[in-house]
């Protein structure tokens, strides 16, 4: 694996990201926010975001992939546990979630 | 811009768990890069020009798969794809009539999942001519946080485990999980977000590439015209 091929990877994929960005503000550009298409396009990405979620958990790539699917979805279901038992508490539920998630991975 | 009281305000709403969730995860990733044979500098330029952390891992997972620099841009953009919702989504937010396209450009770099949930989290409760100083301080702390954590975690990949490293990576999913659930509010933001995770996982199989994609489309827009009626909060 060169360093320019590394360089050229680099470049490309923040381009491909930038271009989803860009295209994103160059089709905002008549939206209002109190338009029937804002309110549609932001289903869709609450829609995106929940799958890209569901995605993570269950066919997760990466190094997460070398945990196993019990341990992510015991930790999943905490997270949302610990969240509604104590009255939202963002910081709680992740963090509650994540450590549960250390143990679990350490011992399965 | 950076010495205004909305700006200040939007790096401070950043501090604390919002920079915790995406920090950890891109501490997690230049750890990754370490052990992928990259070097410090271009693990700097990867957060640094890219901020959007699945794409990150596909792009190095295809590099080091022998993928061509065409597969490579492919696969990041579908990966990252939801960013173009998101932004054409929160640019109406935040612009007023006084914000350059220059700058609608500029602060589109700073559009992640993170910043995308605060920001919607917040907006009513500012003034418009404040938002885009808000948002510039709240998704530009992130996106400074990113790259100082993808640094430091490239430096110290030895001294963490790699028990610890995965457990890392999975505090931003959870925190992401946690801001959906917060959303779960109007009746075609429940559909939406139920019907987006439903499909995800059974168009996995059948169109690998697209699933994200095509669920999160399928699923907002069944949730939208459902409830069309319903007043948005």
């Amino acid at each position: 694996m060169s360093n320019q091929l590394i360089y050229m990877s680099i470049l490309v994929a923040s381009l491909g990201t930038y271009f989803c960005r860009a295209f994103g503000v160059l089709s905002a550009r008549n939206i209002s926010p109190n338009s029937p298409v804002f309110n549609w396009i932001k289903c869709v990405s609450i829609g995106v975001i929940s799958a890209v979620i569901a995605r993570i958990i269950l066919f997760p790539a990466g190094i997460l992939g070398e945990s196993t699917s019990f341990s992510r979805i015991v930790c999943t279901l905490i997270a949302l546990g610990v969240y509604f038992y104590f009255k939202k508490n963002v910081l709680l539920a992740v963090l509650s979630s994540a450590i549960c998630f250390g143990i679990l991975n350490h011992f399965l | 811009m950076f010495s205004s009281q909305p700006f200040k305000d939007g790096v401070k709403h950043a501090i604390g768990v919002p920079a915790l969730g995406l920090g950890s995860s891109m501490f997690a990733f230049g750890a990754f890069l370490h052990s992928s044979g990259f070097d410090i500098f271009q693990s700097f330029l990867s957060t640094f020009f890219t901020f959007a952390l699945p794409g990150q891992f596909v792009m190095a997972e295809t590099i080091l798969a022998g993928g061509t620099l065409l597969n490579i841009f492919l696969a990041v953009l579908l990966t990252n794809a939801r960013l173009y919702p998101m932004t054409v989504n929160l640019t109406p937010v935040i612009r007023n009539e006084n914000t350059s396209k220059l700058k609608q450009y500029i602060a589109a770099h700073f559009i992640a999942v993170t910043s995308w949930f605060n920001m919607f989290a917040i907006h009513r409760s500012l003034k418009q001519e404040d938002k885009f100083d808000y948002f510039v301080g709240l998704g530009g702390f992130l996106w400074a946080n990113s790259v100082l954590c993808t640094v430091l975690g490239y430096l110290f990949s030895n001294i963490v485990s790699h028990e610890i490293l995965i457990g890392m990576v999975f505090l931003n999913p959870m925190y992401f999980l946690i801001m959906t659930v917060s959303n779960l509010k109007e009746k075609k933001m429940i559909t939406s977000i139920t019907l987006g995770a439903l499909l995800s996982i059974l168009l996995n199989k059948i169109f690998p590439g697209w699933s994200i994609l095509i669920a999160g489309v399928g699923a907002g827009s069944i949730g939208y015209f459902l409830f069309k009626g319903e007043p948005s909060e």
